[in-house]
């Protein structure tokens, strides 16, 4: 028999606002326990909540690149629950009126294009962080009402590959929007999964079981994977699947069981009292759109018409400041192709070995595209663009001083440059009668030659017209 | 008589003239208020309060610079412990002041106690909160209920302490007590006033409301507190007016309603006769009264519907209090142990089964004919409320029943009887109408009030012909120290 | 809707975490038995349930958003200084499993 499998995500998005979702605590990452805490974060009676308007704002960018309806009005309801790291015993989310819904990704795989339906987008809040010890465990407050958009998908994804590409695409989209660090090992974005498998052709759905708390791409595909295929065993052995809660053991490669599911817990959700609704004016939500990063899919349009082969394109956008490191060398008026190169190889690389940001990189853009300049412009050779380019990782200074300061200066002296000119000449009689022969190779089996007697100092460009000049005279 | 008794504008006339100073002034209401022999007082704020007068300074023409007051126990104050009279907060100390009271604090005025209430304001008796019970003034045989929840700012105004304390009010928890110890109780329009420190019961009803012992004195008090905060989004960006130039307004022509039925449930005949009797006077200075009906069916729905949405929110906005970010700690085992013993032993069983009955009515399976169809009643009673304040300004009502009831016998036990007249000032929360509760007259000793709510955010015309109904009884800057007068 | 019964009580006391004594569950049930009466009589109140569920009193809508402004936090010192059982700046609880 054949199965296919029906997977649903849930993937809850932290945001990097300044403040917190209902209160103006602030959030930064990385503090001590309890340093980024106001009354509102630990629930001390009489605090009320108040909306983050760059929250909002962030809502309506991921609604708008979803392709989702965005509401027009603002609530917020009461999902009521006690648990250790939630410190109201309720969680403000948008449960009735989602601030968008019915949207859809496209996404490729290897077998080629889907359309994702989403099902919505909902804007909530964080709880508190718990850090477990052998027989207790600590609460830290800091996380607490940090701001976070929950994006629930259709169950349309059948496969690990697509769950993880539909993922790899969301975080793509909140980085590049700027909403979220799209971290998924830090926890700054978290994904749960809901599948179930079902014989091929069947419109029934099998029992769903949900694993939580996946922390990789990689982790998506392989927990879908095994998931799958242990369903697929129960089923195909006469079992039936169990309504239960698994996790992705990362040693054994396999989901393991964490609990098995009784009812449904009743939320008790209710409007939430002391928000009013809020009304979304048009302008409101235009601005935020208007205003909104530029997307992975629309640079990679861009990087094309720049000329870029798919390959290299793609390279550039699979990190948002790297793509902006680009972008900002190309509004300096760049070589495309030059400048990815040396971005996609050389960059990349020394980013790797250092393990750093581009956002941390030695070389500033302007920096970059002055050396690539002088390359393009044959002021220098590749080999020399190479030294300098090494000296600019531990120096501010821009390609010229360097060069200057190098010694490693072009020779363009005109004397210097016949000097060594005549001298090749001479001992290379043959290439002269190639020459007047038409033969166009040799021009630049001379050009070589200077090259190399100069040890590389030679201006190639202006060896070129002179070598030419003297060969015309003889 | 000190200055302590006269209406706010006279002691103030007085501090500017330096015929009186903050401190005397808050040395007599402490002296009063620990001679208090009706359980008014959570926390007496001796030493803050005198070091408040203390360092007042010159005299600033402020109505409220120098005067003394008394907040709820249910309002955050910054440094002095709040318990809303539960044992689940025990030794709380908020880090932050309430709106209110940051706005009375900046204006000079002094706090000198907090008082006692209903068990996190839940209850309409005053007997339910962690010190027992709070009695009425009027009677020292301590044989009457004061009413509630703000039972401790009632009692303790109505002795004389204080001209002007905060209380809550999401039923009628400062106008029910009022009516009892014949003070004026105002809850101003939903919105008005921000919340922000106010312990929540439930939002959606709840409103920061106040005693005075005068109409004026609770114009001046609306001034002051009223206004948009940044702290709480419901409240109201509506332009703050000097309400005080209403009280010269002259109500001729005001249109006032009567809901008949309400009226008709009375069987307390001075109480009847006496509101009768205003309403003639009321007609005799040009103000047009008439009977209105609502279907009798609405206002039997007015309690049940109270109780479920009520309890439902409060049953969500109390789920903070698990003991483990303040309040008592206790010991267990697992994290469920230790909410479990905070909230077993911190709250009464009162509050407990209130929690039940509210969760109960959110459940899924239960949402749609218990909690949301209350909401669905709310409104409709809402509409019908509306549409009689379309054709006309106010509805005026007795404010109680009967004066103040026996301690034995009282019950906060849901009751199966429909006492619409003990229940229709919940109305003006359903609808977030201003609604001031004033003396009307006495029985064998005990005062009772007339109540009247207006249209949503006409806080000043409730003023002015409240300030015409104070003219007509006479009945103004009652305490028991003056009672003897009468 | 559910059964009103002894048992669904304890279990949403249970759920709100506290426990009740046997005589406050027979308060209760009685208790019950009055709401839950009321109610139903208000079903039959003609055109209630054809109006929309009100949570606010009256229209309320507004456009304010808060500004992304961090405010000044709490000391760490005063906001714990509430809880008990401090451990390296945090509040310890027994071990939270699952």
């Amino acid at each position: 028999m054949n199965f296919e499998a029906v997977i649903g995500l849930e993937i809850h998005v932290q945001m990097k606002t300044k403040s917190k979702m209902f209160s103006n605590g602030p959030v930064t990452y990385g503090n001590y326990p309890n340093y980024e805490v106001v009354p509102l974060d630990m629930a001390f009676p009489g605090t009320m909540p108040i909306v983050n308007k760059q929250a909002v704002i962030n809502g309506i960018r991921v609604a708008h690149a979803l392709n989702m309806t965005i509401d027009r009005e603002l609530w917020f309801d009461r999902k009521n629950y006690f648990y250790s790291d939630l410190p109201k015993g309720f969680q403000i989310t948008q449960n009735a009126r989602p601030i968008g819904h019915d949207g859809y990704l496209i996404i490729k795989t290897s077998k080629g294009e889907r359309k994702i339906g989403i099902e919505r987008i909902h804007l909530e809040e964080d709880t508190c962080k718990q850090l477990h010890f052998n027989d207790y465990t600590l609460l830290d407050y800091n996380r607490a009402g940090i701001p976070l958009a929950e994006i629930v998908s259709r169950p349309e994804i059948r496969s690990g590959e697509e769950a993880m590409k539909y993922v790899e695409t969301i975080r793509s989209i909140v980085s590049f929007l700027d909403v979220s660090d799209g971290k998924m090992e830090e926890g700054s974005l978290r994904c749960d999964v809901n599948v179930s498998i079902r014989p091929v052709g069947s419109e029934k759905f099998g029992t769903k079981v949900e694993i939580k708390n996946l922390n990789s791409l990689q982790n998506v595909k392989l927990a879908l994977d095994y998931e799958i295929k242990r369903q697929e065993q129960i089923l195909l052995s006469g079992g039936e699947v169990r309504q239960e809660t698994r996790r992705f053991d990362e040693a054994k490669k396999e989901t393991v069981l964490m609990r098995v599911k009784t009812d449904a817990v009743d939320y008790k959700y209710f409007t939430e009292p002391n928000i009013p609704p809020i009304k979304l004016s048009e302008e409101f939500i235009e601005e935020a759109i208007r205003t909104s990063n530029e997307l992975a899919s629309s640079k990679m349009e861009r990087y094309l018409g720049f000329g870029l082969n798919e390959y290299d394109a793609n390279q550039l956008i699979q990190n948002r400041d790297i793509s902006n490191y680009f972008d900002e060398c190309m509004k300096l008026g760049a070589n495309a192709k030059l400048i990815a190169n040396w971005i996609i190889v050389d960059i990349q690389a020394i980013l790797n070995k250092e393990e750093i940001s581009i956002n941390d990189f030695a070389i500033k853009p302007s920096h970059l595209v002055e050396l690539i300049s002088l390359i393009d412009d044959k002021t220098i050779s590749n080999k020399q663009a190479r030294d300098v380019f090494n000296e600019m990782l531990t120096s501010e200074a821009s390609a010229k001083d360097i060069i200057k300061k190098m010694g490693s200066s072009q020779v363009s002296d005109q004397s210097q440059l016949l000097n060594w000119i005549n001298e090749v000449l001479e001992a290379n009689p043959q290439s002269i009668i190639d020459y007047k022969n038409g033969k166009d190779r040799a021009l630049g089996f001379l050009v070589g030659q200077v090259m190399k007697l100069s040890k590389g100092q030679a201006n190639p460009g202006l060896s070129n017209k002179l070598i030419k000049e003297e060969l015309d005279k003889r | 008589m000190t200055y302590l008794d006269l209406p706010i504008s006279e002691i103030h006339a007085a501090l500017m003239a330096k015929k009186v100073t903050p401190l005397e002034l808050v040395k007599e209401a402490l002296a009063r208020a620990k001679a208090d022999k009706d359980n008014c007082f959570e926390l007496i704020l001796e030493e803050s309060a005198i070091a408040k007068a203390e360092s007042l300074g010159e005299p600033q023409d402020n109505p409220f610079w120098g005067i003394p007051y008394i907040a709820k126990d249910n309002f955050s104050t910054k440094d002095f412990e709040t318990t809303g009279s539960s044992n689940i907060l025990n030794g709380y100390v908020p880090l932050f002041n309430a709106t209110v009271i940051e706005k009375l604090d900046n204006a000079g005025a002094i706090l000198i106690a907090k008082s006692t209430l209903d068990e996190l304001a839940m209850g309409g008796t005053g007997t339910t909160g962690h010190k027992g019970i709070t009695y009425n003034p009027y009677d020292k045989e301590h044989n009457h209920l004061v009413g509630g929840s703000s039972c401790g700012s009632a009692s303790a105004t109505a002795s004389g302490v204080v001209p002007f304390s905060l209380g809550s009010d999401t039923g009628d928890s400062v106008r029910k007590p009022a009516s009892n110890v014949g003070l004026v109780g105002f809850k101003p329009s939903w919105g008005r006033i921000s919340r922000y420190g106010l312990f929540p019961f439930a939002p959606s009803l709840d409103h920061v409301a106040y005693f005075t012992r005068n109409v004026e004195d609770a114009a001046l008090a609306l001034t002051l507190l009223s206004g948009h905060d940044d702290n709480d989004m419901t409240s109201s960006y509506k332009e703050v007016e000097d309400y005080s130039k209403y009280l010269s307004k002259d109500a001729k022509g005001f249109k006032v309603a009567i809901i008949k039925n309400v009226l008709d449930s009375i069987s307390d005949k001075t109480i009847k006769e006496k509101f009768l009797e205003t309403c003639n006077s009321l007609k005799e200075r040009g103000i047009c009264v008439d009977f209105v009906e609502i279907d009798e069916d609405l206002l039997k729905a007015i309690y049940p519907t109270y109780i479920v949405i009520s309890c439902a929110e409060a049953t969500s906005n109390n789920a903070n209090l698990d003991g483990i970010k303040f309040g008592p700690r206790y010991e267990g085992d697992t994290y469920q142990e230790v909410m479990k013993k905070a909230r077993t032993n911190g709250f009464s069983e009162l509050i407990r089964r209130r929690f039940v009955i509210g969760s109960y009515a959110l459940m899924r399976e239960n949402q749609e004919e218990l909690f949301l169809r209350a909401q669905k009643v709310r409104r409709v009673i809402v509409n019908k409320v509306n549409d009689i304040l379309k054709e006309y300004d106010f509805i005026y009502l007795p404010a109680s029943p009967t004066p103040a009831p026996l301690i034995k016998g009282s019950s906060d036990k849901l009751s199966n009887e429909y006492l619409i007249a003990d229940n229709h000032l919940a109305i003006a929360n359903f609808a977030g109408l201003p609604s001031i509760t004033l003396p009307i007259g006495f029985e064998n000793g005990l005062p009772f009030g007339g109540n009247i709510t207006g249209r949503a955010f006409e806080e000043g015309n409730v003023l002015a012909v409240a300030k015409t109904l104070e003219d007509i009884t006479g009945l103004k800057g009652l305490s028991v120290l003056n009672k003897e007068d009468r | 809707m559910k059964e009103v019964n002894k048992e669904v009580l304890k279990q949403a006391a249970n759920n709100l975490l506290f426990d009740m004594s046997e005589e406050e569950y027979d308060t209760l049930l009685h208790e019950f038995d009055i709401i839950l009466g009321q109610m139903s009589f208000i079903g039959s109140i003609k055109g209630v349930d054809e109006v929309e569920p009100m949570t606010f009193p009256f229209d309320v809508s507004i456009s304010y958003l808060r500004e992304d402004e961090a405010a000044k936090p709490l000391r760490q010192k005063d906001a714990l200084k509430n809880a008990h059982d401090i451990v390296l700046g945090q509040i310890k609880l027994p071990k939270v499993v699952g």
